[in-house]
């Protein structure tokens, strides 16, 4: 479904991706483990082009998005993408936040549009909030609220960018549960995360990345209980 | 509200208070060493500055120094706006002026007057293609502009009065007059005319002329001093009937005028 | 009839009207206020449009400085630089004097609202331009990400929140221009202060005759500041 060729990226003289060559196939859920600056978050925004890439190519369904006239307008509703800093519309109330897409982009009417963002917010289990604008709610909630509006979109693969990280401990479990929800689902899931406990729970795959390169991939078990990679095996001898 | 209006009242009077209280009494009399005289400096040919040097230059300038010569007193010019001239003589900022300044009775009642040293009158000049216009009474309905606080301003404003349908431009500086002509947005300016005759040789001798005759041609420039202020008043009229005796007078009228 | 005064309060007010109208100054000042009513408010029209002309212009200018094409964002920070860069002064002078007779025949009150309007827009412009990037660029990003264009997201993302962020900076422009309108009396505008000069020349009352000026444009001002407290509380409720 998602196939990336030799992709490079450098931000002025820092090479940030080395060439980077993998494939994900429908329905599959993959996490992304590595140390910090190993280009994690680069990799994942090169791929709906929030960063333009030097070299290489990325392919959705066999459509190249880095395509110089690619419609990246429209490949960017397919792929949707939650932050790390959730990035709510503060201005506009839950609801709105998660309409606004569909509205704007899909020229889908109103009442429409509200349906599908009530059963959304339900979903992620914010259906009483519908009216409230994001400083009032939690990480946890601010998340999940992320997560719905990305899906509004009906993408056909999500994005997440170490979506717990910034939440107090108290608060990764609820949108852990959300995002498990949605692997069982059958939506395919790139995932950068530091929660190794989810990536070997729901994780089809995983891949260790370090210094700009995807240094070893494999089962969530292969990854973590027989890593080959000597770095993979440093990294998870510090993080578990 | 009423009690926000009533202390801009009582702030406003505290002002008045300072104000009166500011213009206070003469000072001692002594031998006088030093004028310090305000003029508005850009009003060619009786003042203003030298393009090359900087300096003041002008009738008026070279009469105040020969005055200031012939009694033996330093002479520093101040410039400044000339509707500042008079309240900067009340406050005693300067202790005379020397401006082209008509002798009008309205100004007489804030200032004296030194013995006239310089006859005026005020012409109408007009775009070197305008016809039509010779006397005040073509004035009227037309637009008018002139310096603020000059009595060319007046005889505008006298038109007016007369025919709501003039309009009055006026300007800090008699030359924005001039330029408003020249760009069409004036049809008359009424000014001194040693000044309108100096300004159109020099600067504008296609562009705009001076129709009819002089009138008010009983206006003379005179030199303010502060109300009361006999010591420079006499010091100034003594200096003129100086330098007017010998032959200094004439030949500055000379140098400017002909 | 004591207008909610006390008695001696009263007595002592009508006392310092009686004391006030013994002097030269106050009669020039009330003989006068119809004058100084009709100079505040032709200062108060060229301020408005002034306002409406400069924030079009620094709308439009924001954007051209903000924009990658070459000609747009050199035009734009020209057009900013100059503005900014010299006196308004000397601009209203340039302007009546020198440049737009070439174009059209303006009357003095038209060239000060273009003058003005000219001037505020460079302001503007760098107002609008740091309310923009004051909004966190994460906001562009997931508008961006949801497959909105630049100009969808900016429309309806970034405008909305840059808005509540300028409004401040953007009053205090605004006071800040209405002052600065004093400078086309040099161009014979009949606004507050040419009021002021005229009375000022033919009364010598330098301290009643600017100091009732004072207090038009302080009013003035004061209502601007007002307008502007109670559009920023409303939005803050939002
Ligand atoms: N916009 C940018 N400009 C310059 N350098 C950048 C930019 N974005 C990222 N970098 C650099 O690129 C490198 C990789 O960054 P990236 O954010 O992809 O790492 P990461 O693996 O996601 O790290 P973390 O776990 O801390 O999020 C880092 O050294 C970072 O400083
Ligand atoms: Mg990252």
């Amino acid at each position: 479904m998602i196939v990336v060729k030799n992709l490079h990226k450098s931000f002025g003289k820092l090479e940030v991706l080395k060439g980077i060559d993998c494939h994900i196939d429908q329905k599959e859920v993959v996490c992304v483990i590595g140390p910090s600056g190993s280009g994690k978050s680069t990799f994942l925004r090169c791929i709906n082009r929030l960063e333009e890439a030097q070299q290489g190519q990325v392919f959705l369904d066999g459509e190249e998005v880095t395509a110089p006239n690619a419609d990246i307008n429209r490949i960017r509703q397919e792929m949707g993408m939650v932050f790390q800093l959730f990035n709510l519309f503060p201005h506009k109330t839950t609801l709105e936040n998660v309409t606004l897409g569909p509205i704007k982009i899909k020229g889908m009417r109103k009442e429409e549009a509200d349906d599908i963002a009530i059963k959304l917010l339900r979903k992620v289990g914010l259906g009483d909030k519908d009216h409230v604008f994001p400083g009032q709610l939690s990480g946890g909630q601010k998340q999940r609220v992320a997560i719905a509006r990305a899906l509004a979109m009906q993408p056909k693969v999500m994005l997440f960018d170490e979506p717990t990280s910034s939440l107090d401990p108290e608060m990764v479990g609820e949108v852990l549960e959300v995002m498990k929800g949605l692997a069982y689902e059958g939506m395919t899931m790139i995932v950068v995360t530091h929660e190794m406990g989810f990536a070997r729970e729901v994780g089809h795959r995983v891949f260790f990345m370090d210094e700009g390169i995807l240094m070893e991939e494999g089962t969530p078990s292969q990854i973590f209980d027989n890593p080959r990679n000597p770095r993979t095996q440093s990294f998870l001898s510090k993080v578990l | 509200m009423k009690k926000f209006l009533s202390l801009l009242l009582i702030v406003m009077l505290a002002i008045g208070m300072l104000a009166v209280a500011g213009c206070g009494g003469n000072e001692e009399e002594t031998a006088i060493t030093k004028l310090v005289v305000g003029s508005e400096t850009a009003y060619a040919p009786f003042e203003m500055v030298d393009e090359n040097t900087g300096d003041y230059i002008g009738f008026d300038m070279d009469i105040i120094k020969a005055i200031g010569d012939a009694m033996g007193v330093e002479v520093e010019i101040r410039s400044m706006e000339f509707t500042a001239l008079i309240p900067a003589l009340q406050n005693g900022q300067i202790d005379c002026a020397i401006s082209a300044m008509s002798i009008t009775e309205e100004r007489a009642q804030s200032v004296d007057f030194s013995d006239s040293y310089f006859d005026a009158g005020l012409i109408i000049a007009v775009a070197a293609d305008t016809k039509g216009i010779e006397t005040l009474d073509d004035l009227k309905g037309k637009v008018l502009a002139a310096q603020i606080g000059t009595i060319g301003a007046d005889a505008c404003v006298a038109v007016q009065t007369e025919d709501p349908a003039t309009e009055v431009k006026t300007y800090d500086h008699v030359g924005e007059a001039f330029m408003e002509l020249e760009k069409g947005g004036a049809d008359a300016v009424v000014n001194d005319l040693a000044v309108t005759a100096y300004y159109i040789k020099t600067e504008a001798s296609d562009k705009a002329k001076m129709v009819g005759e002089v009138f008010q041609a009983d206006d003379h420039y005179g030199m303010p001093v502060q109300k009361g202020d006999a010591a420079t008043l006499a010091l100034l009229n003594e200096g003129l009937a100086k330098i007017k005796a010998d032959g200094t007078y004439d030949e500055i009228y000379t140098k400017w005028f002909e | 009839m004591n207008f909610g005064f006390t008695n001696t309060e009263w007595i002592f007010g009508t006392m310092i009207l009686d004391k006030l109208n013994e002097i030269h100054g106050f009669q020039v000042v009330v003989n006068n206020l119809p004058n100084f009513g009709m100079g505040a408010l032709l200062t108060l029209e060229i301020t408005v449009f002034s306002i409406v002309i400069g924030m079009v212009l620094g709308l439009l200018a924001a954007l051209g400085r903000m924009s990658k094409v070459k000609v747009i964002n050199s035009i734009a920070v020209a057009y900013i630089d100059f503005f900014r860069g010299t006196p308004l002064f000397v601009q209203i002078l340039l302007l009546y004097f020198g440049i737009i007779p070439l174009i059209f025949d303006a009357t003095p009150v038209q060239a000060a609202i273009i003058a003005c309007g000219l001037n505020s827009g460079a302001y503007v412009a760098e107002i609008v331009r740091a309310g923009i990037q004051a909004v966190d660029r994460g906001q562009m990003e997931a508008a961006r990400s949801l497959g909105m264009t630049q100009g969808q997201a900016m429309i309806n993302i970034i405008f909305p929140q840059a808005f509540k962020i300028v409004i401040p900076p953007l009053i205090n422009e605004f006071i800040m221009l209405l002052k600065d309108t004093s400078l086309v009396s040099a161009i014979s505008v009949p606004e507050l202060t040419h009021t002021g000069k005229m009375l000022y020349a033919s009364t010598y009352e330098a301290v009643w005759v600017w100091g009732a000026v004072c207090v038009f444009y302080f009013i003035m001002t004061k209502a601007l500041s007002i307008l502007g407290d109670w559009t920023e509380r409303r939005l803050a409720t939002e």
